[in-house]
């Protein structure tokens, strides 16, 4: 990545609380444009490494470099960043058009400037009409857009989202997650996020940065990180995987000690391999690949597809799978499935 | 069926022990608005006649109208000092994790749990060792004593709810620290100043232990001086001179509902 283009630098970023450490050794670089995402389990250090970015947290050690020029001790009203708080903080003393006028006040915009600039904003989150209200009378996804609309006119260098989407319902969750992305590339802001969310990750980030107790794991692509995880931790927390432990032979064939058997084009020894539910399907919907015997041990019903937990003479299989209205196996059936060679991943030896 | 009877019968209990309790605490200030408009000259109910000859007889007894005075002047001048040492100790209470914070918040509260005849013994014994008793001023600093530990718990309170990542959010928006206090702090914090300088004033207003102890001849507060009154004389003019009081008390509150609303308030 070329250095230059860095909006947002972290440079061996290190927060310990007492004795606990929150985050460790982070670096990482996002460029002009970019939206990248912190995805972790809670207390993974995700949202820390926001608010020192913010600079609503100290660290520890390392620093922060905003635009190339290093913030890390510079108090977070002078620093180039909008943020969108999780609970959107909108100041419930004023209006929808003063909560955005508030932060042009403060950067010395004059009074006709700020009309102009509140207008545009609000146009851009489609809200003109409710410039008047307070925060106490708009909905969540309302509330939200505010919050975006008073970050954004500040024009900041860095977009930090906390949690952007925790508050919304389900359906608006999904629907706003588009039309953000969407609107945040078209303005081509640099944004940093962070969710607990994987799915949310993956369809809302150009990279993701997985994170656990304070590290990072794996930085990629949202493809790269689900299809190649580096790590057994961000294989199982993306998504839904089978892992096989087991040996590569001389002859490129993978065996587990419980009868899985799959062809694998990968250097002799031992080997962690993962396989995504997609990759599993029942013997007759998939033309090649090796068939196992499998027993249904449970069957979840999502809809458009089935989620099974198979077992395979003792080593349990996931499988999604589509079933015709009324022929999914039951608990304790017996069924023939078939694992696709293409879809088994090795994890990388540590 | 047994349960609808029940209920029933607690509904119209319910609803007679509230219909008791607000009678039993209007009533008395009904009963003196009344007696205040008699035409006799002893304090009685119900009244003899109408006039209003005990107001105009309370404005212009110099002894109750100075009281007055001293007594408003009083709370006024020591609600606005009260509210910005309270909220200082309060801010420091709320906010900051310092050694014996506890400790300074008990001694805040304190006041609250000794009984105000000892504080005012203490304070008389205090005050005239520093060679301040039977002056305005002790008056002044006795009236803060009791008045602070309702400023300090009320703005703990409001400042304990004041949501900080609001704080944060305006400092995002590059807003330096003063700013964001007058700003977003302060204007959250109206509802709490209100509520605390309301239960300081009235606290002050209506004190008469305390002020019994350390006025003196200069600094007569209106409660103590319808005290010692009431003691060798019954004329209605007490009654004159509470109604004021009543009805200033009424528009105060009047005031600040339609300003902010009293159900915001407590």
């Amino acid at each position: 990545m070329d250095k230059n283009t860095a909006v947002l630098t972290l440079k061996n970023l290190n927060k310990t609380y007492d004795n606990t450490t929150a985050v460790d050794s982070v670096s990482l670089d996002v460029v002009k444009g970019e939206l990248l995402c912190l995805l972790g389990p809670s207390g993974c250090g995700k949202t820390t490494t926001l608010r020192m970015v913010a600079g609503f947290v100290k660290p520890t050690s390392g620093s922060v470099l905003i635009q190339g020029s290093d913030v890390t001790n510079q108090a977070p009203y002078r620093r180039d960043t909008g943020m969108v708080f999780q609970s959107y903080a909108l100041f419930p003393h004023m209006t929808v058009a003063q909560n955005i006028a508030f932060g042009l006040q403060n950067i010395g915009f004059a009074a006709k400037a700020q009309t102009e600039r509140v207008h545009e904003m609000l146009q851009l989150v489609e809200l003109e009409h409710l410039s008047k209200r307070f925060p106490a009378e708009l909905s969540g996804g309302q509330q939200q857009r505010v919050a975006l609309a008073r970050a954004l006119a500040m024009n900041p260098a860095v977009l930090l989202l906390d949690e952007p989407f925790s508050n919304l319902d389900a359906q608006l969750r999904v629907r706003l997650r588009e039309d953000l992305r969407a609107l945040l590339k078209r303005i081509r802001i640099t944004t940093l996020f962070v969710t607990h969310d994987q799915e949310e990750a993956l369809m809302f980030a150009d990279r993701v940065v997985v994170m656990r107790s304070g590290r990072v794991e794996q930085v990629g692509s949202p493809a790269e990180i689900y299809e190649t995880p580096a790590t057994r931790f961000v294989a199982e927390f993306i998504g839904w995987c089978s892992l096989f432990e087991g040996v590569v032979d001389g002859q490129g064939v993978f065996t587990t000690g419980k009868s899985i058997r799959l062809p694998l084009d990968h250097k002799p020894g031992p080997a962690t391999v993962i396989v995504r539910p997609e990759y599993v399907k029942p013997a007759e919907a998939l033309g090649s690949g090796p068939v196992f015997e499998a027993r249904v041990t449970s069957n979840t019903y999502y809809g458009a597809l089935c989620r099974l937990r198979l077992d395979v003479s003792g080593q349990e299989v996931l499988m999604e799978a589509h079933y015709p209205y009324g022929h999914g196996p039951s608990i304790g059936d017996r069924i023939e499935i078939r694992i696709d060679p293409k879809g088994a991943r090795r994890l990388p030896a540590h | 069926m047994q349960n609808d009877i029940t209920d029933k019968v607690m509904a119209t209990l319910g609803v007679f022990v509230r219909a008791t309790v607000y009678v039993m605490l209007i009533l008395p200030a009904v009963i003196v608005v009344i007696a205040s408009l008699t035409q006799g000259d002893s304090l009685s109910f119900p009244p003899k006649g109408f006039s209003t000859q005990w107001y105009s007889n309370a404005f212009a007894s110099t002894p109750f109208m100075s009281a007055l005075w001293t007594s408003t002047k009083l709370a006024v001048t020591a609600t606005v000092i009260v509210l910005s040492v309270g909220s200082a100790a309060a801010f420091a209470i709320a906010r900051y994790r310092f050694i014996g914070s506890s400790l300074f918040q008990s001694i805040a509260l304190s006041p609250l749990i000794v009984p105000v005849v000892v504080l005012g013994l203490g304070l008389l014994q205090f005050l005239s060792w520093m060679g301040f008793s039977q002056s305005y001023l002790g008056l002044f600093v006795g009236h803060l004593i009791i008045m602070l530990p309702y400023v300090v718990r009320t703005m703990v309170t409001g400042l304990l709810l004041l949501d900080r990542t609001l704080e944060q959010a305006a400092m995002n928006l590059r807003a330096p620290p003063f700013r964001v206090f007058c700003r977003i702090t302060l204007p959250l914090l109206v509802p709490s100043l209100i509520t605390a300088g309301v239960f300081a004033f009235v606290t002050s207003f209506g004190n008469v232990t305390l002020s019994s102890f350390l006025a003196s001849s200069g600094t007569v507060t209106l409660p103590v001086q319808i005290f010692t009154y009431v003691e060798y004389s019954y004329d209605p003019i007490v009654a004159a001179v509470s109604t004021i009081v009543i009805a200033v008390t009424a528009v105060v509150i009047l005031v600040i509902e339609r300003a902010v609303g009293v159900d915001k308030l407590f």
